[in-house]
């Protein structure tokens, strides 16, 4: 069963041998995600033997990209592609924002600066006052001052820092690079201690994304026992009732009461059981 | 008495073809300048003994290896000259400007590395300065054996590609004038030998890195950098750490184009290369960065993460060391309380209702 809301393209709840999927990423989203995370996989195993080049693992793991020959090719053709994904981000993100957002304000006739740093400062990504209160909720959550988790809105804290870290990272670590792999050119116009700027940066944020990736994202998305051994999101496009309902409580009741599903909407995450058997509200 | 003189001349023959029949094995193997038969005890494997100082000795001569290097034809007591008989006591340590008795082609004098000695001492490694005085701590200063040790023959061919071993097409010419083969290699051995290095950029910056990475060295001469260790921070030294051949090792930045390295000076030198106002030559070099700006050499091959050397770069990198643990660690905390929060979903310290 696909339930659609209004106007979207796609069906925001997909109901699947009696469970609920809710719509979260577009075909090109997956896309550009799948491109990501194998450019990045390959530039940390092909970029962490030179950074970590006098361990005893690195000889080995940078022969398997065909050693001091072929793995600097490897690392700069693969960056190459993800200057190009970022590239093409920015710009499908912009587009999007332009034709949905902006364009039927303009064509009211009401676009100015402040409506459009409005505009922007709304997008979903953007990181809010929400969010600065969820991260306390959690914090209060994960100490025991309440059983009740922070009821995410459709984008969490957790994805707006899964989001910009990379988004920073990919500015400082796409510019670095390219400075040094045009060494030559870079320093027609800057002088030659830039180089050394650029590879403190390039190597020691590359470190950073590498271990927010690895620790963070991967918790969130494979270690954590909600996921465990793997969330499948990133291929479907749909997110599962369950962890809507652990991540994204306030977003699954708008879409809930959207679908007229009202009385479908599970209790929030962490609800002892025995209370609601005993008629007490959820703590 | 025919009997007995048919008898005498077939003697002879067999002797004559036996003494033919041993020269030409031994001819096979007559690259050695072993002609105090040293090889007789010390071609066994095992041979060694314990010294005065508790160290293992080990005193095999391994007489492939020893005729593939271009003492080949120093006869042993060329170089130990203490060594008058045999059995003998033990050698001294081998002293290399000895004069021996191999002539220089080009000046058929007697050779000797007496004019390297003499380089040197005029180097920035040599024991007194500019103005003739004795250096603080001369003895740190490196002497031959410091740098070097018994060298081996690494022709090259170069037809098409150049690729190590020995190519037919330029012997065949040195035939049309040389006879005697045994020459002809050799000679072949030392030119190509010449033309590249005989160790790769990573056994160079090993080699420095003795002295220059010695912590102790480096703080009692006040250098600014261990060298060899900032070199392998470079992208220049992570390759030559992965054995690339084609990189530059120091060497390549700090002999003077057309000198040897023996005759290295100090940076504030002007007739070092890597003085101001030459350094801008050393990267534009036609095999590495030829339309590169003279800027390119301001980049600091010998930077570390040292407030003193640099303080703006010092404070970048901590910012980078901060933004990292200040990132990681409060996630990780999160992470650690997220998994013990898990095994008690309901507990909290707030009452119920």
């Amino acid at each position: 069963m696909k339930l659609h809301i209004l106007d979207h393209p796609h069906p925001l709840i997909v109901v699947k041998d009696g469970k609920k999927y809710f719509y979260r990423f577009t075909f090109d989203q997956r896309i550009q995600h799948i491109i990501l995370f194998i450019t990045v996989i390959i530039l940390v195993l092909t970029g962490m033997p030179l950074k970590f080049h006098d361990t005893a693992w690195s000889p080995y793991l940078y022969a398997m990209f065909g050693g001091i020959k072929s793995a600097p090719v490897v690392h700069k053709t693969t960056g190459l592609i993800l200057v190009l994904l970022f590239i093409y981000h920015v710009i499908y993100l912009s587009y999007n924002i332009f034709k949905e957002q902006l364009l039927p304000v303009k064509k009211q006739g009401g676009l100015d600066t402040a409506k459009v740093l409005k505009i922007l400062a709304k997008q979903p990504l953007v990181p809010n006052i929400k969010d600065a209160k969820d991260i306390i909720d959690l914090l209060k959550y994960l100490l025991y001052f309440t059983n009740k988790r922070p009821e995410g809105a459709e984008f969490t804290w957790k994805e707006k820092f899964d989001y910009w870290a990379p988004f920073w990272g990919m500015v400082v670590i796409g510019l670095s690079g390219l400075m040094m792999w045009n060494k030559v050119l870079t320093t027609k116009i800057l002088p030659g201690w830039t180089i050394n700027f650029a590879m403190i940066a390039h190597s020691d944020e590359a470190l950073l994304a590498a271990l927010f990736l690895l620790i963070w994202h991967w918790y969130n998305v494979h270690f954590s026992i909600s996921v465990f051994p793997m969330g499948t999101v990133f291929l479907t496009g749909y997110l599962s009732e369950e962890l809507m309902v652990e991540e994204h409580y306030q977003y699954y009741v708008e879409v809930m009461t959207k679908a007229g599903l009202e009385n479908e909407i599970l209790p929030p995450h962490g609800t002892d059981i025995h209370d609601l058997e005993k008629g007490r509200p959820p703590q | 008495m025919e009997r007995a003189g048919a008898k005498l001349v077939t003697t002879l023959i067999y002797s004559l073809l036996f003494s033919l029949f041993i020269l030409f094995f031994l001819s096979a193997n007559s690259y050695s300048a072993d002609i105090g038969n040293c090889l007789l005890c010390h071609k066994y494997p095992g041979l060694s003994r314990i010294d005065e100082d508790g160290r293992m000795r080990l005193l095999f001569i391994n007489e492939e290896i020893f005729n593939s290097g271009p003492h080949n034809k120093v006869k042993c007591e060329g170089c130990h000259t203490d060594i008058t008989e045999i059995p003998h006591k033990t050698a001294k340590k081998v002293d290399c400007l000895v004069v021996c008795h191999i002539v220089e082609p080009s000046s058929e004098q007697k050779f000797s590395h007496k004019d390297v000695a003499t380089s040197l001492e005029k180097s920035v490694h040599g024991t007194y300065d500019k103005n003739g005085v004795l250096k603080k701590f001369p003895e740190d200063m490196p002497a031959c054996k410091d740098c070097h040790d018994e060298p081996l023959y690494r022709p090259i061919s170069f037809f098409k590609k150049v690729r190590p071993g020995f190519l037919e097409q330029a012997l065949g010419r040195c035939r049309v004038c040389h006879k005697k083969e045994e020459f002809i290699q050799r000679f072949y051995s030392h030119v190509t030998t010449r033309l590249h290095k005989s160790r790769n950029p990573l056994n160079i910056a090993e080699m420095c890195g003795r002295c220059h990475d010695n912590a102790e060295l480096v703080a009692r001469h006040k250098l600014s950098t261990r060298a060899a260790f900032s070199y392998g921070e470079t992208f220049h030294g992570k390759a030559a750490r992965f054995l690339s051949e084609e990189i530059p090792d120091c060497l390549d930045c700090h002999v003077k184009e057309g000198k040897d390295v023996h005759q290295m000076r100090n940076h504030e030198d002007p007739e070092s290369p890597i003085h101001t106002d030459n350094r801008g030559k050393i990267c534009t070099n036609i095999d590495c960065h030829p339309d590169a700006s003279p800027k390119l050499a301001n980049y600091k091959v010998h930077s570390e993460f040292n407030r003193e050397q640099d303080s703006v770069q010092y404070f970048f990198t901590l910012f980078f060391i901060v933004l990292t643990g200040g990132t990681l660690l409060p996630l990780m905390g999160i992470i650690f309380l997220d998994v013990v929060r898990r095994f008690f979903p309901h507990a909290t310290f707030k009452r119920k209702g």
